[in-house]
């Protein structure tokens, strides 16, 4: 009886597998069946996604925030501090004012550009299970996105639309280890291919032989042609590590990226860009800062003269000068 | 398996799947992601028979390959899945009594976890996909053996008391 048990699993395992391996079969082969299994799917998760992202966006680094438990004393009293002055600017939603600030800087980048882009929302992530690296788009083909158009955050490339329906799009980020792009190195213009290892740094081979990489050296994206997938002039990364082994022909090295994908809210997608690659680079620069002194006046020469209701007249007045701002950048 | 508990078993991992891809994906997890999905298909297999391990393993991976973010060919998951199904039919037995200790069970639902996302990534290299560095994806299985140990014990009731509800009289 146990036999005739395991005789009957076995049957079921080996048609179970046989069926696995027809769907794969017919995946790799292109078929539009499986293809538009996946669409139906993403249809299905995209209005689920959108509420779960409004509601669970400020708790979802609730476990990442947690490591933060083991600061010192001096650093929680920092903390608090800064906390007691951030409470007076949390009038408005914090989340919405991140969104604008990321739209701000997204929009700025696409400006310098010349890019004509649509801005979207990230509404989900790419799950543990499948070891990509994926965000999900709030925009879809009913805004103008299409497939292999390049997304683009407020520093720099963030990655490759992969597929579209209607109302979302999923982006295959820079760090998945099946993407690849053709850069140049701005100080030198070799061109090399940066592909990423599912981690935060990615690794770039050069193309030319004679071509040098040095560390600190930024990575702009070389362009397709008409602009698809990749529009030039993008920045990418910044080289952090290179390798000097003579083993190889051409150079190699680590870069880490200007965008921070771990911490994308608004992202653009470039819809078309200028024939031409920007003519001003389009490297992240770091914010002006405003230095302001405070000068006193020369202190008042006595004449002997004093007219009623002039400050020199006032005792208070003439202890505290008014002070006259000089705003230098 | 009834044909009336598989359909409630693929409403039931449908249901499943949305949670992981809508909520479980939003959470950034210390060290790496963890996959909710994965270890509760993986705890349901680990309480069934032979056929319904088998059976199981492949619901459970139809539904997984169904993820969107997915660079895997459409039923790579569910030949790992089946397969692991019947490992873990074929071997839970020479183990322990898993329904008798927690512990074991969740040991042994961690352990499975981790083999499969290996199986996954080792079948992927055979096909030819990228799975980036190596380092990190053995920090992204370990995590999610962690994440197992630490979750399961909080979902096994429920999960035990939907597996009772579900079975027909005559599987009773």
């Amino acid at each position: 009886m146990a036999r005739g048990s395991n005789n009957r699993s076995r049957l079921l395992l080996v048609i179970l597998l046989v069926t696995a391996l027809f769907f794969i079969t017919l995946d790799l082969r292109g078929v539009s069946l499986t293809k538009g299994s996946r669409s139906v799917t993403q249809s299905t998760l995209a209005p689920v996604q959108r509420t779960v992202s409004d509601i669970f966006s400020p708790v979802g680094r609730f476990f990442s925030n947690i490591k933060n438990f083991g600061k010192t004393k001096a650093e929680l009293d920092q903390v608090e501090i800064a906390n007691a002055q951030l409470k007076s600017a949390l009038t408005l939603d914090q989340n919405a004012k991140g969104e604008l600030a990321q739209l701000k800087g997204v929009l700025d980048l696409a400006g310098r550009g010349s890019y004509k882009v649509v801005a979207a929302r990230v509404i989900g992530r790419g799950s543990a299970a499948t070891f990509s690296q994926t965000i999900t788009l709030d925009q879809g083909s009913s805004s103008g996105i299409r497939a292999d158009m390049s997304v683009i955050s407020a520093n720099g490339l963030v990655g490759l639309v992969k597929t579209v329906t209607s109302s979302t799009s999923i982006v295959q980020l820079i760090s998945d280890p099946n993407f690849k792009v053709g850069v140049r190195i701005a100080r030198s213009q070799s061109i090399g291919i940066l592909q990423g290892q599912g981690t935060n740094t990615y690794s770039l081979q050069l193309l030319d032989p004679a071509g040098t990489i040095l560390v600190g050296d930024s990575l702009l994206t070389n362009g397709s042609d008409n602009n698809h997938p990749f529009v030039p002039g993008v920045p990418v990364g910044q080289v952090t590590w290179v390798d000097h082994t003579t083993s190889t022909l051409t150079q190699s090295g680590d870069v880490k990226s200007y965008a921070n994908l771990n911490d994308l809210g608004v992202v653009s997608v470039i819809l078309s860009a200028p024939s031409a690659a920007p003519s001003t680079p389009l490297l992240p620069t770091p914010a002006p800062i405003v230095t302001v002194y405070i000068t006193a006046p020369p202190a008042p020469v006595a004449t002997g003269v004093a007219v009623p209701g002039t400050p020199s007249a006032s005792p208070a007045a003439k202890s505290l000068p008014t002070p006259t701002p000089t705003r230098t950048k | 398996m009834s044909i009336p508990r598989i359909f409630a078993t693929l409403a039931f991992f449908f249901v499943l799947f949305i949670v992981q891809e809508s909520v479980v994906s939003l959470i950034h997890f210390p060290i790496a992601g963890f996959s909710l999905y994965l270890a509760i298909v993986i705890s349901l297999i680990a309480l069934e028979d032979n056929n319904g391990a088998i059976v199981m393993g492949f619901l459970g991976g139809i539904v997984l390959d169904l993820s969107p973010t997915s660079n895997a060919p459409f039923g790579q998951w569910a030949l790992i899945l089946t397969i692991v199904g019947y490992a873990v039919a074929a071997n839970k037995e020479s183990i322990a009594d898993l329904t008798l200790s927690p512990l074991t069970f969740v040991l042994f639902v961690a352990f499975a976890v981790s083999v499969a996302l290996m199986a996954y990534l080792a079948f992927g290299t055979l096909l030819g996909e990228g799975n980036g560095s190596f380092r990190r994806d053995i920090v992204i299985v370990c995590a999610n053996a962690v994440w197992t140990i630490i979750f399961t014990p909080i979902f096994l009731p429920a999960l035990r008391n939907f597996r009772r509800a579900s079975l027909t009289s005559r599987e009773r």
